[in-house]
């Protein structure tokens, strides 16, 4: 079965890419702030220059762990269902399950291996940079030396290799349960995960009036909390994506013709899996929105009360940034590949559109008002979540309720972001596919 | 573009398909492939024809070519008195919306319309006005009526079938195509089709054009255009199960003396 997943990964290596480009960046990202492990452990470094390394490296470390594992979890999810015929006909020519499995874990293995490699030399100089960075602002002492060492190597490769593993682990027991019809516990899970992710999430935005004004951590509660509800907001979104594709038939529909037509019975049928592209989208708008705007309303409280930043108050800013960056370029991917996924799989339906009389800028039209209603429910639950971070973190901070001191420019860009991603991709994938003429697109699955 | 139309025939003719030296060659020069060499054939209106043939006979590419799915190389298609001539897809889609419908051995319906939605498609994508009650009526006739609201994955593959066949009449076209209708059927099933399809033409006036490899399906056809190596060989008026085997069966024999003939 090794040999046999070596096999695929040097026919195909196209359909890898998406999962080798998500294990490269957690690779750099998780090796780059390790090295300030490294680079603190080394003789004479000072207290405090130690304290910004080891924080950094600990958050972001621990971000990005968690950052490859769903990366890599939702490309291969999605790289396992394409392969839903690869995958039968292993089965019918005597292929185990367990067999499969190994198959498909020894591919990601391997792709993780070698985007873990590749990482090293970006990470070693995205750690010069970084600590550039943390000399130039003073947190770190001029004097500390740069050392990319064994902490940096070995966390990098595990973390980078053990989160594939098991993403794909989870994403190949998932495809064969689906295989097998077992259906019905996962919405009960589902509906389990969702609430869970609101109530926690609320109480963790909550728990912000607790917290000492003055505080520099008192932006986490809002934070996390912001997070857990856009999460929660992603796993209830096909419910609202159908309710709010209920009430907007008719002006779609009135707008955009039969492409609106169209859209709207197709993804009121499809919400379940749309859900797979809003969830990154939702987080994405959560949580740049989020973290950009408190870091905003901290900057300025602390300008206005007179003080300068302390290490501490910029070490929080550097992080914050660092974080809103990965999370940004993460759910990028995940939203492009999810997208792609889903919007090349579904070939052979604009065949049978275009068989039945759509032409192909009636097709388009279509992908392009889906883009559009998923972009605006993304946006808007992503805010929602947003808002609810930031309102009791200003609250907290400065005497207002509502950050009016920030302009509406980092949402504008925010939702410049996520609505150029979902369109782009959307669009540009639906055209490759209107290449092939309707008859052989309708014949590949039949 | 489709041009404004250019009448083949004298105004009033009753000739609803005809094909003018259509030659449809796949691959490149090296190996190529001649699928159609030289096809001429003119269908009247009102007529049920088989195309029938051997595996790589060209019969589906016949079918495409006629139906505006794929472009042949030389030669000219017109259907119902106006040429299809290449244009971009988007012109080719407006020319077949209105004059061809189609029926597929895989029923092509939408997964995610109703039977009613999947069967007035045609209409909305061509901003028709769509009436309930003539989508019953349409419904009616195939035997669905009661299932209109269902989705195609309730349905059983005849029944399937049947809403295809619904919505490949629903716009009136000139000529309906039919690619192995009864391929994926059951008997009575594939006899509940061929009936329909027979129905349309003798009742409606409509025109079939049905490719298959079935000589019990093309018994229902009024008449049988056999194909070999993408070439015309021979035709049988009035075809019954028996007489369609025999021919078959010789067809690999007779090519060169069906072409003598100049069918």
């Amino acid at each position: 079965m090794f040999v046999l997943a070596m096999r695929s990964i040097r026919q195909r290596p196209g359909r890898f890419a998406a999962t080798l480009l998500s294990a490269f960046l957690g690779a750099v990202i998780v090796m780059t702030f390790n090295a300030m492990h490294d680079t603190a452990g080394a003789a004479g470094v000072d207290d405090v220059s130690a304290e910004s390394l080891t924080t950094a490296a600990a958050v972001v470390g621990g971000y990005g762990t968690l950052l490859v594992f769903f990366a890599v979890a939702s490309t291969l999810t999605v790289n396992v269902r394409q392969r839903s015929e690869e995958i039968s006909l292993l089965r019918s020519t005597g292929a185990t399950p367990a067999q499969i499995k190994r198959m498909i874990v020894g591919e990601s293995a391997a792709v993780a291996l070698v985007g873990a490699v590749l990482a090293i030399g970006p990470a070693v100089l995205g750690g010069q940079a970084l600590l550039d960075q943390f000399q130039e602002s003073g947190q770190v002492a001029g004097s500390v030396d740069y050392a990319f060492g064994p902490i940096a190597l070995s966390s990098g490769i595990s973390v980078t290799l053990l989160a594939s593993v098991a993403a794909a682990f989870l994403a190949v027991r998932r495809a064969t349960k689906a295989l097998a019809g077992a259906r019905k516990e996962r919405g009960r899970m589902r509906n389990l995960a969702a609430w869970g992710a609101l109530v926690v999430g609320a109480a963790s935005v909550s728990t912000t009036f607790a917290m000492d004004e003055t505080d520099a951590a008192a932006m986490a509660p809002p934070a996390y909390g912001a997070i857990l509800l856009a999460v929660g907001f992603a796993l209830f979104s096909p419910v609202l994506l159908t309710g709010l594709l209920g009430r907007l038939r008719g002006p779609i529909t009135a707008l955009a013709g039969a492409s609106g037509y169209l859209t709207v019975h197709n993804m009121r049928r499809r919400a379940a899996e749309l859900s797979g592209v809003l969830m990154p989208l939702i987080v994405f708008t959560g949580m740049a929105t989020a973290t950009l705007y408190m870091q905003a309303v901290e900057s300025d409280a602390i300008e206005a009360s007179g003080l300068t930043k302390s290490v501490e108050d910029k070490n929080l800013e550097t992080l914050n940034f660092v974080v809103v960056g990965i999370i940004v370029v993460f759910s990028c991917i995940m939203l492009i590949n999810s997208l792609y996924a889903a919007t090349s799989y579904r070939r052979r339906e604009f065949g049978q559109q275009r068989l039945a009389g759509a032409t192909p800028g009636q097709v388009m039209g279509m992908v392009g008002v889906e883009g559009l209603v998923l972009t605006v429910t993304g946006v808007f639950l992503g805010t929602v979540a947003a808002v609810a971070g930031i309102l009791p973190f200003t609250m907290l901070r400065t005497d207002a309720v509502w950050p009016g001191d920030q302009g509406p420019g980092i949402w504008l860009a925010v939702v410049g972001v996520a609505a150029a991603a979902t369109l782009i991709t959307s669009l540009g994938t639906a055209r490759g596919t209107l290449r092939t003429p309707a008859v052989q697109a309708v014949a590949v699955a039949a | 573009m489709v041009r404004r139309p250019r009448r083949e025939t004298p105004v009033g003719s009753s000739e609803a398909l005809r094909l003018v030296e259509v030659t449809k060659t796949y691959g490149d020069a090296e190996n190529a492939v001649t699928a159609l060499d030289g096809v001429n054939l003119s269908l009247p209106a009102g007529s049920f024809t088989a195309v029938m043939g051997p595996s790589g006979s060209g019969k589906s590419t016949l079918l495409q070519c006629a139906a505006g799915l794929d472009r042949p190389d030389h030669g000219r298609v017109v259907v119902d008195g106006e040429e299809m001539t290449g244009g971009s897809e988007a012109a080719l889609t407006k020319f077949r919306r209105q004059r061809i419908g189609f029926v597929f051995q895989q029923y092509n319906l939408l997964p995610t319309l109703t039977v009613a939605q999947n069967t007035v498609l045609p209409l909305k994508l061509a901003g028709r006005r769509v009436d309930r009650a003539r989508t019953e009526e349409i419904l009616a006739g195939v035997g669905l009526a009661d299932r209109m609201e269902h989705h195609p994955d309730k349905l059983s593959g005849g029944q399937r079938q049947r809403v295809a066949i619904a919505r490949a009449l629903v716009t009136e076209p000139s000529v309906v195509f039919a690619d192995e209708p009864t391929g994926a059927l059951d008997t009575r099933s594939a006899r509940d089709v061929l009936r329909l399809l027979q129905g349309s033409v003798r009742l409606h006036g409509r025109t079939v054009v049905m490719v298959t490899h079935d000589p019990m399906a093309a018994s229902y056809a009024d008449s049988v255009v056999f194909l070999a190596d993408g070439r015309l060989a021979g035709q049988l008026n009035a075809p019954t199960v028996d007489a369609v085997a025999e021919r078959l069966a010789h067809l690999g024999d007779s090519v060169n003396d069906e072409m003598q003939a100049g069918v």
